[in-house]
């Protein structure tokens, strides 16, 4: 039961507290800022400004619901969207179940989040947005969303962290996502938080077979942060597509660590992230893909690349393979590099100054990942926000 | 006026000094072929001449359309009329052809202060290009040269230099890697660019496409200097005997 779950979970994380970076999966991330700071839980309204992408919008300010800035839409019949606070399904919590403090400590506290159901067959065409505001100096928001795709069925959810500039809060996230046989689930995370922030968030999928899950993680704020993504593949034909961008800049730290379970055969998965660094960002790319022993007929490829804009900025990149089947098709690659002084000399020729040479090639280089965004205005958005960050750092 | 005048030019790549004291005078209207063996300096003076930063001018003078080009970076002698087609095209990832076509013309346009293109007009003119030279579509649709054959490299090159109408073309090895068919496409285009105020500095090593783009005057470059010019005949000497006779070793 959930309620046991969470007295557990909570047991768990007053014994065992915050990770230290003697643990392997932590090694590159220290979060004794995040363990020192103390929270308050006290709530306020947020004026934090949105942009609703579509009809379907559902708001949480500073850590609550708010009906009247949410918009739930004409919802098609067989799809559920509430608050997790509401709905029950003995499913929360099954799949991230204290994998790490920052899990444990959101299952005991979390005090609201994203409860989406789509039942058997239905399509749902229009992008569900999550947009989570924050402006609470000193607040913790441990937000739960849960996501279930039924069987044939198709849904589209964008999860939007925006915090007010400066605002120094924490946000730890978890989101677990069920996509059930020849289901769809196209999901997307865009995190502007404030530059003084935490964020921390857990996104766990289980993908069926022949279906399709796909993530999108685009990263621009907080102070230090980290997304664990974990995606399992545990039907025949399921596909999981995991591609991200981060974009740092000052002193920002932002951790990925990405864990690809192939537990069945014939399923492939691909992920490819690209980082963008300046000043003296810092960026943790740890990627692992495990291909199970009956997992035959696996096709995995993941790619790490880094753009450094300046000589301060640093990268650990470390992409992994564990594969204990034989008949499998499996690559991995990282790189770390600076702008190609070729390439912008023939930019040069043909007229393009080396100011717009830098930022067509600085763009060009996340590019790659925007490629695969399916849901346009989705694309729109995040291409505008790249642009918006390119410019304010070439300024 | 000339178009090109290069005096006495002497430049260095990495501290090793390549070009030796070159002369050369390209009028509006003409084309100059330039022959020579591997690494007698052909595309180090392409290069120098297009302001790449790798290749410095040690010596002499450069003038293009009367203005010194040491007062010009790269792109600006781009926009004021000079084109490099590059022996070894450059791949860009991420960048489609198309948006790298419209920023080059819109830049190009900005600097002679003509007004920039919409959409609309860039797509006119793509195909008032197509005529020119042709190119599939795909290639236009995918990123810059990224996985392209070789030949079609070199024709995207060529479309490149019909989209931005430059006063002085130069084409380095244009001809080496392309098909027979795609040799006379390319030739066709430049030969429907020349007219009595563009000129061309065609770089090659075969007569066979002198045969195509037939020009006016032929320069073998050795070791970073010019020891021979001639009218067209040259070339046709240059593939019976080779370079011996010049030979320093
Ligand atoms: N970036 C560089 N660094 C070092 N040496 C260089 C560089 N570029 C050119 N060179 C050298 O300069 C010399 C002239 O090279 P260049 O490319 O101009 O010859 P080329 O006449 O174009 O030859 P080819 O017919 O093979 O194209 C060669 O010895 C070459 O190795
Ligand atoms: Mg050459």
């Amino acid at each position: 039961m959930l309620k046991e779950l969470r007295k557990k979970a909570e047991a768990d994380f007053k014994a065992n507290g915050f990770p230290s970076t003697k643990e392997e999966l932590w090694r590159f991330t220290d979060v004794s800022r995040v363990a020192n700071a103390e929270f308050s839980n006290e709530w306020k309204e947020a004026s934090v400004d949105f942009q609703p992408l579509d009809k379907i919008v559902v708001v949480f300010e500073n850590g609550k619901l708010s009906r009247e800035k949410s918009n739930f839409g004409d919802l098609p019949k067989g799809v559920c969207i509430g608050s997790i606070m509401d709905l029950v399904d003995p499913r929360i919590g099954s799949l991230a179940d204290a994998q790490s403090a920052f899990v444990s400590a959101n299952t005991a506290y979390f005090t609201d989040g994203a409860f989406i159901e789509v039942t058997d067959g239905v399509e749902v065409d229009t992008p569900i947005h999550l947009v989570y505001l924050a402006d609470a100096d000193g607040a913790a928001f441990h937000m739960r969303n849960f996501i279930s795709a039924g069987v044939g069925s198709k849904v589209t959810v964008v999860e939007e962290y925006i915090g007010e500039t400066e605002k120094n809060y924490w946000t730890n996230a978890v989101t677990e996502v069920f996509v059930a046989d020849r289901g769809s689930v196209d999901h997307y995370k865009v995190q502007r938080e404030s530059a003084a922030s935490f964020h921390f968030q857990t996104l766990e999928a289980h993908v069926g077979a022949d279906a399709v899950f796909s993530n999108h993680a685009v990263t621009f704020g907080s102070a230090l942060g980290r997304n664990d993504i974990r995606g399992k593949l545990t039907g025949e034909g399921g596909e999981a597509i995991c591609n991200g961008i981060y974009l740092l800049k000052d002193k920002q730290h932002f951790d990925t660590h990405m864990f690809m379970d192939h537990a069945v055969p014939k399923c492939n998965s691909h992920e490819m992230y690209k980082g963008i660094l300046d000043d003296k960002a810092r960026a943790v790319f740890c990627g692992r893909i495990l291909v199970q022993k009956d997992a035959q007929e696996t096709d995995a490829i993941q790619f790490n690349g880094n753009l450094l804009l300046s000589r301060g900025a640093k990268v650990n990149t470390l992409p992994q393979l564990e594969i204990y089947a034989d008949d499998v098709k499996c690559t991995h690659g990282a790189t770390i590099g600076e702008l190609d002084d070729v390439e912008l000399y023939y930019l040069q020729t043909r007229g393009i100054d080396p100011v717009k040479g830098h930022a067509m090639l600085t763009f060009a280089f996340a590019n790659e990942v925007l490629d695969e965004v399916k849901c346009k205005v989705v694309k729109i958005k995040i291409e505008d926000l790249v642009h918006a960050w390119l410019e304010k750092v070439s300024a | 006026m000339a178009l090109l005048e290069i005096k006495d030019l002497h430049a260095s790549v990495a501290d090793k000094p390549i070009l030796k004291g070159i002369n050369l005078t390209i009028k509006p209207g003409e084309v100059h072929a330039l022959m020579g063996p591997n690494g007698s300096g052909k595309s180090t003076l392409s290069n120098v001449l297009a302001g790449n930063e790798a290749y410095v001018k040690t010596r002499g003078q450069v003038l293009f359309n009367g203005v010194d080009i040491d007062d010009l970076a790269a792109h600006e002698r781009a926009c004021a009329g000079m084109f490099l087609a590059f022996q070894y095209p450059v791949e860009i990832a991420g960048i489609s052809n198309m948006y790298f076509l419209k920023a080059a013309v819109n830049a190009v346009r900005k600097y002679q202060g003509r007004d920039q293109l919409d959409a609309m007009d860039f797509l006119d003119l793509i195909e008032e290009k197509k005529k020119v030279v042709t190119i599939r579509d795909d290639l236009l649709e995918r990123a810059v040269n990224s996985g392209f054959s070789g030949g079609e490299k070199k024709r995207n090159e060529i479309f490149q230099m019909a989209m931005l109408e430059p006063k002085l073309g130069i084409l380095d090895e244009t001809d080496s890697g392309l098909d027979i068919d795609a040799l006379r496409v390319v030739a066709d285009g430049v030969n429907a660019l020349r007219n009595e105020e563009r000129g061309f500095l065609v770089i090659t090593h075969y007569q066979r496409l002198l045969d195509y783009i037939v020009p006016d005057h032929v320069h073998v470059l050795v070791d970073g200097q010019i020891v021979k010019s001639g009218g067209k005949e040259l070339a046709l000497e240059l593939e019976d005997e080779g370079y011996t006779s010049w030979d320093s070793e």
